[in-house]
């Protein structure tokens, strides 16, 4: 999980340091320009957490494939305007005892649904492994900007 | 007392494994290909046998170090395996001679066999039945694959393949049901699947959250920041920070913080509301 901490946070900073270049070429303060920088700084954290991972787990090869598809569908809207159509693919599943939850888990869990119960609950574990180790580094991420530009700011 | 009905009666000794081979014969074989080749690939597909391929290919190669192998593998069969020796010597030239016939004999090794052609693989089949029922001599019983699950049933409980397969699942979900308990704090203390799995969703739900809250705030330090601040693009720099820091961090430090800045991210959400505008 250490290891894993790591390249997160390695990958994480290099991929917001990639935003940074890109943003001051269009740069911009209105209000859609904010949030799709927000947008593409929380693609950027979920991708940069599942490529850590790597595609040993269900959850971040989903996680993977759908920001992947995601990327191209907006090339594609972007370039011809046309719908593209995506093929979902249906497994049959066991039913479960309590669905409701079972199916709210699964949406939650990248890639869930195609999984049966148990190894939904597995890789569940696992996400919430990630997700915690993805949000303590965030928030050392921010400190370090924060105080780092209070520093600034106390300078200037 | 003729030399093939023994290598039958060996056979029916260690039938429980016997049908392995039933599974091993008719993998597609190459007419062309030599003894070794086939054995080879025979190997291959066996796979759980350990150090069978190396038997089988020195079976076509040299096939007296064989029979000296076989010879101290079973102490059951050990008469048996005499027999062998003595008819393997005979039929040395014949088993090495051509591959099908060979593959010809081997799909009809359930009949009596004949005579000397047979011999080859029926020393060959007698190898490896001596050899797997070795193995089902020391369990009692032929061996389970391996990611089987052994289930017993207790007193009363239903045993048909169904019901134990489904204690099996039940098990393992139960299992990773206290993993996810451990790990989801405050979690322990509650009973019933469906809450805990209500406490689960919730958990990851906050998480989830967080992330983007915390990258709404980092869109919003970057943006401020950026410019003003250059040293911060080396990532070599940062990188080593970053990391001590989120060693330094308990496992607790999230939940903690989902309940501290809760009216932070409140205010967060309701001041930077571009979200909800566009």
């Amino acid at each position: 999980m250490r290891s894993i901490k790591i390249k997160f946070a390695y990958r994480f900073l290099r991929s917001l340091n990639n935003l940074n270049r890109r943003r001051r070429i269009t740069d911009g303060e209105s209000i859609t320009t904010r949030r799709r920088r927000y947008h593409m700084v929380k693609t950027a954290a979920y991708a940069s957490m599942a490529s850590a991972v790597g595609s040993k787990r269900a959850w971040s090869r989903a996680l993977l494939s759908k920001i992947r598809n995601n990327r191209r569908n907006y090339k594609i809207r972007r370039e011809s305007s046309s719908s593209s159509s995506s093929v979902v693919v249906k497994v049959k599943k066991p039913i479960i005892q309590n669905p409701s939850k079972a199916e709210e888990l699964e949406k939650l869990v990248p890639g869930g649904e195609t999984m049966d119960f148990c190894s939904l609950l597995d890789e569940t574990a696992h996400y919430i492994k990630c997700l915690t180790s993805q949000v303590q580094i965030m928030r050392s991420i921010v400190q370090f900007y924060e105080s780092s530009s209070s520093s600034n700011d106390q300078r200037y | 007392m003729d030399p093939p009905i023994i290598n039958e009666a060996s056979f029916s000794a260690a039938n429980p494994s016997s049908y392995s081979l039933a599974e091993l014969w008719p993998f597609p074989i190459s007419g062309a290909g030599t003894g070794n080749g086939d054995l080879g690939g025979l190997g291959l597909r066996m796979g759980s046998f350990g150090g069978f391929r190396g038997d089988a290919t020195t079976v076509s190669v040299d096939e007296s170090t064989v029979t000296e192998q076989s010879a101290s593998h079973g102490a059951s069969a050990g008469r048996k395996r005499k027999d062998f020796n003595s008819e393997d010597e005979s039929s040395k030239p014949v088993s090495t001679s051509s591959a099908n016939d060979l593959n010809n004999s081997c799909a009809k090794r359930m009949k009596e066999s004949r005579a000397k052609e047979e011999n080859g693989d029926s020393k060959v089949e007698g190898e490896t039945s001596s050899e797997t029922g070795k193995k089902a001599n020391e369990q009692g019983k032929p061996e389970p694959p391996k990611d089987y699950i052994h289930v017993r049933a207790r007193r009363g409980q239903a045993t048909d393949s169904h019901s134990l397969a489904e204690r099996a699942r039940r098990e393992k979900i139960s299992e990773r049901m206290k993993i996810l308990q451990d790990l989801v704090p405050g979690c322990n203390k509650v009973i019933g699947k469906a809450l805990v799995l209500d406490e689960i969703i919730n958990y990851i739900q906050s998480l989830q959250r967080q992330v983007e809250f915390l990258s709404m705030k980092l869109e919003a330090v970057n943006s401020r920041m950026n410019p003003t601040i250059e040293g911060f693009h080396s990532k070599d720099l940062a990188a080593p920070t970053f990391d001590a820091t989120g060693m330094i961090f308990s496992s607790q430090a999230p939940r903690e913080y989902a309940q501290g800045t809760h009216p932070e991210w409140l205010h967060m959400q309701v001041g930077g509301s571009f979200d909800r505008a566009t």
